[in-house]
């Protein structure tokens, strides 16, 4: 700020103004903004995520109590294997949903534009609040997944490290369908609602037979999947796993999010070409 | 901003064109301009649906300076706006932000430039004011801590210090206005667009908004681009008016100039002895633009700069009439809009006009 300006505002009686030379931004600085908000949002608006919360669990209990009919004793042998797919579950759509709806979102506030024509460029403003959504959808999850546990009297191990690591890299994949899902929204805004029909695919994914057909491994979610069971159910530590393993699990997580991440660069060049990047 | 004490100083609003002309063939001697648009083309769509938006548009904006752009709805003023912010690229043409190509570097542009599009909420209703602020001055590539103090005197400006700690969602439709400009402003731009920043206000928010812009610029040295289809704002705010039309710059100069420019020095007579008869014999010796037989007493406005106003009092007292009142008219922006389109920049839009 000048002098010059500063000086005239003496009148406000604000001596700091005098010495209030903008210092740049670091990364440190987008990181705490960006999670703020979420933070904000997330306490101050609690109905959105109680209401999932009610939902998700509401869900559960039908598919609890219906297969409890259908299948009696062979689903209270499974029990543990579905609480586990269901957390799982939760989390993705929390993950998917969230970061692209709130692209959707953006578009029509007209504050993604803000974040693309930032000096940090928008990667960087993505992936931190893909992060945010992560962590508050495992906020939510976990209480769905207390509840599951509470109300079927099953047991699971709970390592946290182990189920954070698993879950997180497996719910990394589903983020990047989540930008390629928000890229497309900004171009053809009638498809997102759409893609939304996305997230009942990932059961299919969730429950795939990755040891009858191992190449599904490579789809989203599904090794993860198959991990976070072993973990969960089995007990098995995250450095009990084959490196193999790990490094697919680590592999199909970046692969999809950057994946995802470039169809959502390509989608909103394509709309600033199109001129619909900022259309309200 | 460390560019705005520069602007300041320099106090460019008192420059003249041939200052302007100066800088942009010297351009090794002074810092490149605010922003520099050259050739800039955008169509639309493809084939006989095709439109052209933006056709071969170059015009520069000086550093400290506030610069219409006033045109109808469709006259490419938001799409000129979106090319220069780097949200829509342009088919052909460049854009310069104080010397740096939105093309090539446009993470190095953006530090600089911010804008306020037209009918977008541009910050987080959730969030309250001040947050915001820290928010989007953040985005921008500045420490909020940094700005803190400056985030006060915004709002102490904008009347909004009370409000700083409220959500925005709860503010009035005026107020969100102004939080949107705030937010704009928070990051320390110092080239701002505003997309027309008084759209849906009502009058007095509008006239708020338009005393603050004009106080703004002054004190912190900005450089504003605002575009309106409201001569009202342009006028107000604006040292200097682009109008355009159909994608093409019809006019570029001081509001003064082009005010000043207009050879229609029109005046408006009234008499109760204006009866049929009297205006038609004005008809045969002057340009007569309008004829108000409904006004009490009926009144004729005609074409007469100059000396011709003697001769029109000389027709008049020859006729008989009786003159009750006689004023010469100022032209407005929209007259010079009319002299140069054929048409009336407001036409095409419903807005904010007072």
């Amino acid at each position: 700020m000048s002098a010059d300006a500063s000086a005239g505002d003496a009148s406000t009686g604000d001596g700091a103004a005098i010495d209030d030379a903008p210092r740049p931004a670091t990364y440190y600085h987008l990181a705490r903004a960006v999670l703020y908000r979420e933070f904000l949002i997330f306490v101050r608006y609690p109905a959105n995520a109680i209401g999932g919360i009610v939902v998700s669990l509401f869900f559960f209990a039908a598919l609890f109590l219906g297969g409890q009919l259908l299948a009696g004793q062979a689903l209270t042998d499974s029990i543990e294997g579905i609480v586990v797919g269901y957390f799982l579950w939760t989390l993705s759509v929390g993950a998917y949903s969230s970061v692209s709806n709130d692209i959707g979102s953006e578009v029509q506030w007209g504050t993604l534009e803000r974040h693309i024509t930032t000096p940090f460029g928008f990667a960087p403003v993505a992936l931190l609040k893909g992060v945010a959504k992560v962590v508050r959808t495992f906020l939510t999850s976990a209480v769905i997944l207390a509840v599951m546990l509470l109300a079927t009297g099953t047991r699971l191990n709970l390592a946290p490290l182990t189920v954070v690591a698993v879950a997180g890299l497996s719910i990394t994949s589903v983020l990047g369908l989540g930008f390629a899902a928000g890229g497309v929204t900004v171009l053809y805004k009638r498809i997102g609602s759409w893609l939304n029909l996305l997230q009942f695919g990932f059961v299919a994914l969730i429950s795939a037979p990755v040891f009858d057909l191992p190449w599904t491994r490579v789809l989203p979610l599904a090794h993860g999947s198959a991990m976070l069971q072993r973990a969960m159910v089995d007990g098995i530590r995250l450095w009990e796993f084959p490196p193999a393993d790990l490094a697919l699990l680590v592999a199909v997580a970046l692969g999809y999010l950057v994946g995802g991440y470039l169809v959502f660069q390509l989608a909103t060049r394509r709309a600033r070409r199109l001129g619909v990047l900022g259309d309200y | 901003m460390a560019r705005s004490a520069t602007s300041a100083r320099g106090g460019p609003r008192e420059r003249d064109d041939t200052d302007a002309a100066r800088d942009e063939s010297t351009p090794e001697r002074s810092p490149p301009p605010a922003l520099a648009v050259e050739g800039l083309t955008k169509r639309f769509g493809d084939g006989d649906d095709a439109v052209t938006a933006v056709d071969d548009v170059s015009l520069t904006v000086e550093r400290g300076s506030v610069v219409g752009l006033l045109g109808p709805n469709g006259a490419g003023k938001t799409t000129l706006i979106k090319c220069a912010l780097g949200i829509v690229i342009p088919d052909a043409g460049s854009v310069r932000v104080f010397g740096t190509d939105v093309r090539d570097g446009r993470r190095a542009a953006y530090a600089d430039v911010d804008a306020m599009l037209e009918g977008a909420r541009n910050d987080y209703w959730r969030l309250t004011v001040r947050e915001n602020l820290r928010y989007f001055a953040t985005i921008s590539g500045v420490d909020p801590d940094s700005v803190a103090a400056r985030h006060d005197r915004l709002l102490d400006r904008l009347d909004l210090a009370d409000k700083a700690d409220t959500p925005v969602r709860d503010l009035s439709r005026g107020m969100k206005q102004k939080v949107s400009l705030a937010s704009v402003l928070a990051g320390g731009a110092e080239l701002v667009f505003l997309d027309e920043p008084t759209l849906g206000l009502d009058v007095e928010s509008a006239r708020t908004l338009r005393a603050e812009l004009r106080r703004l610029a002054a004190e912190e040295g900005l450089t504003i681009v605002v575009s309106s289809h409201d001569m009202t704002t342009i006028e107000a705010v604006c040292d200097r008016v682009v109008m355009l039309s159909n994608g093409r710059v019809v006019a570029d100069d001081t509001v003064e100039a082009l005010l000043g420019g207009t050879d229609r020095d029109v005046v408006r007579v009234a008499s109760p002895d204006l009866d049929r008869e009297t205006v038609a014999g004005l008809r045969e010796a002057f340009e007569v633009v309008d004829v108000d037989r409904d006004a009490h007493p009926p009144a004729v406005t005609v074409v007469a700069g100059g000396d011709r106003i003697y001769d029109l009092t000389d027709a008049l007292r020859a006729a008989g009439v009786t003159v009750s009142d006689i004023r010469t008219v100022q032209p407005d922006l929209e007259d010079v809009f009319l002299d140069r389109t054929g048409t009336v920049p407001s036409a095409a839009a419903g807005g904010e006009s007072s």
